[in-house]
């Protein structure tokens, strides 16, 4: 049992207090079994020291890549989703603004009245009046749409002797080509036997 | 004393922000340390890595939860603390976990190429080491290995001051008698 003014121990691992320390110092020197004991722990402790700290086999792969790192938007966007308080204030936000627009807004007009109105201007049309209508408006598009077919037609029939008249040219002004270059072919084969 | 341009706090500060590259040097810092402390609470070099690659994707992905940066040596041993554990239950759930040793013998090869100390006294202490109840072992580890104070010691272990002092000094008794003699005769 150690006569320290402090636990000795708590003196070596160098716990106490610098006052403190420097009392159980002081009472060290003069007393031989606290220095005794005061040994003991210090072999003990070089001991254990003794046993070095190893190298780390592997360094730890920690990941590194930009890739990986996420950009300041996703920083935010992931502290905004993760912080009650911003959402909760973004939502009071948001209501705030619906309210503004809702305050603000034209009120619509009255639908049913409206209808009401529509239909008393419409006055009460008999079938025969209909019928009447209908037919006459038949009698009319009928002569209309015809005229539009033979107009149509006319120009598609034209289009189709145009393009029959350019085709014609074409083949002729290549049959004249061909007949210019036979004529050629013949005349440098005659100079040729000629020549022999 | 070593210089750092860059301070851990700083570090701390950026890695929450999302700076992977300051996270890695933060990594780089601590990785030894942190490998060297579960290596000696688990006996195994393979678990050791396991786990600290595990402790360091915990705490990068809990670093916003870090209030204080100050803080952050002993917040990480307590993941490293609580990782180990969760290792030893998973392994033998039907034991308490105050009968969990560790597995192997790791620590008794463990003698530096350059150390100047005899390899009897390096394996007697890891022997010493071996005979102490996983409690005591660790505190004698976050103690006198890795230098952590009373307070933060209660903190990573998560429990009372007074009871890592008794878990200390009980193990500091028995390993004095363990090597005392053992010592002398190392250094003789």
């Amino acid at each position: 049992m150690s006569c320290s003014p402090f636990d000795l121990r708590d003196y070596f691992l160098r716990e106490l207090a610098d006052p403190q320390q420097r009392q159980v110092e002081a009472h060290v020197k003069v007393c031989q079994q606290c220095r005794e004991e005061l040994d003991r722990l210090r072999i003990t402790e070089a001991a254990l020291v003794s046993l070095r700290d190893e190298e780390i086999p592997q360094r730890i792969a920690f990941v590194s890549d930009k890739i990986f790192e996420p950009t300041p938007w996703r920083r935010w966007w992931a502290a905004f989703w993760g912080s009650t308080a911003r959402l909760g204030f973004a939502a009071a936000a948001l209501l705030s603004v619906a309210i503004a627009i809702h305050a603000f807004r034209p009120a619509p007009a009255p639908i049913g009245r409206e209808n009401s109105r529509a239909a008393a201007a419409v006055a009460p049309v008999s079938e025969d009046e209909i019928r009447q209508r209908i037919q006459a408006a038949v009698d009319k598009a009928i002569p209309e749409i015809e005229a539009r077919y033979a107009k149509r037609a006319d120009q598609l029939v034209k289009a189709v002797e145009l393009r029959h008249l350019e085709e014609r040219r074409r083949i002729m002004a290549w049959a004249d080509r061909l007949d210019l270059e036979d004529k050629a072919t013949r005349m440098s084969a005659y100079n040729f036997r000629e020549s022999k | 004393m070593i210089f750092r341009a860059v301070e851990d706090a700083d570090l701390i500060r950026q890695a929450a922000r999302g700076s992977v590259e300051a996270y890695n040097l933060l990594v780089s810092r601590w990785e030894k340390r942190v490998y060297n402390y579960l290596l000696r609470i688990t006996g195994n070099r393979e678990d050791a890595l396991d786990l600290t690659q595990d402790v360091f994707l915990k705490a990068y992905q809990n670093l916003r939860k870090l209030d204080d940066p100050g803080r952050f040596t002993p917040w990480l041993y307590r993941i490293a603390h609580n990782e180990a554990y969760s290792m030893f239950r998973k392994r033998r759930p039907e034991t308490d976990v105050e009968d969990i040793e560790p597995g192997g013998t790791g620590m008794g090869i463990t003698v530096g190429g350059s150390s100047v100390f005899p390899i009897e006294l390096s394996l007697a202490v890891a022997s010493a080491l071996e005979r102490l109840s996983p409690e005591q072992r660790e505190a004698v580890v976050l103690k006198i290995y890795q230098g952590f104070k009373f307070e933060e010691m209660a903190e990573i272990l998560s429990c009372p001051i007074s009871t890592v002092k008794s878990r200390l000094y009980t193990a500091l008794e028995l390993l004095k008698i363990e090597l005392s003699p053992v010592k002398a005769r190392g250094l003789s």
